[in-house]
């Protein structure tokens, strides 16, 4: 076998580890003074982020590794994400509406228009150069890659300009139309069509991968 | 058996995959690929890659952080 690298020696990080919690603990307990919403989503916050982390997913590489490499391993995985949330997202949704109350995340529905596809390609175009989509970076920031603390910076900085900017892209959506499926097709057959959707483009990604590469993990 | 060294730290992803790639096809059969990387993505992208094609792959973590992708050219 080959000759490996030397181990560098590791010292223990068991107590930065509990100092790191502690801190967070004190630190939660005085965000849930001020405003108990903060808190949570601290919690939030760290649990997603230790879950990235581990699991090693990137949004950037299921969008990327299908043209570069033929892999749609993460793309499926986002699909299968995005089904799960839909079953979550679908019942807290319906039972708002049940009980007649305001549907919570409805300003997330988006406006389809021209300023959605430009943006939809810098985006991507960007992630890709920079390593990493949002949470990707954050993420890796946490890590210690030193490359993406300058991909961060420049994140902000266009997320600033894009506030900065809004009012001009907005007066290109105003004939742009927003739709929410259950409002044309009703809860249960949106449901219905958006995980048959979903279900065909798994499959799409299955095949593709097994005509680009041949073989399918 | 020749073994190769090839050093991508502090490239992000997917530069390393590109550069193993690359590497590879100038390599014989039986030889080795040893990939320094840093970036955790590249340390599941590299090593997927590689056995999608059928090298035998192992991982060393040689710091914290910083990873060994040990590939062997099989075909």
């Amino acid at each position: 076998m080959t000759e490996k690298t030397k181990r560098k020696p590791k010292s223990s990080q068991l107590p930065f580890a509990l100092a790191l919690v502690i801190a967070l603990v004190v630190f939660g307990n005085w965000l849930f003074g001020i405003n108990p919403t903060l808190a949570i989503a601290l919690a939030f916050g760290i649990a997603f982020g230790y879950v990235l982390q581990r699991s090693r997913f990137c949004f950037t590489a299921a969008f990327r590794d299908p043209w570069l490499t033929g892999s749609t391993s993460l793309a499926r995985a986002v699909v299968v994400a995005i089904a799960l949330a839909t079953v979550g997202f679908t019942l807290i949704k319906y039972k708002a509406f049940l009980g007649e109350q305001t549907i919570p995340g409805m300003h997330s529905v988006g406006a389809i228009g021209i300023p959605l596809v430009l943006g939809g390609i810098m985006f991507g175009v960007g992630m890709v150069i920079a390593g990493g989509c949002a949470s990707g970076t954050l993420m890796r920031v946490g890590e210690g890659f030193q490359m993406q603390i300058i991909s961060l910076f420049f994140f902000m900085v266009g997320s600033l300009w894009g506030v900065h900017d809004l009012p001009f892209w907005n007066t290109l959506n105003t004939n742009a139309p927003k739709i929410f499926l259950p409002d044309v097709f009703g809860w249960g057959l949106a449901f219905v069509i958006q995980m048959l959707a979903l279900f065909a483009v798994y499959l799409i990604a299955y095949y593709w991968q097994k005509k680009r590469m041949g073989e399918v993990e | 058996m020749k073994e190769v060294k090839l050093d991508c730290l502090g490239e992000a992803c997917p530069i390393p995959m590109l550069k193993a790639e690359k590497k590879m096809a100038e390599l014989a059969i039986g030889d080795y690929l040893i990939v320094q990387i840093d970036h955790s993505c590249a340390m599941k992208n590299v090593p997927d890659w590689a056995r999608l094609h059928g090298h035998n792959v192992e991982v060393e973590e040689v710091g914290d952080g910083e990873w060994e992708v040990i590939i062997e050219k099989v075909k």
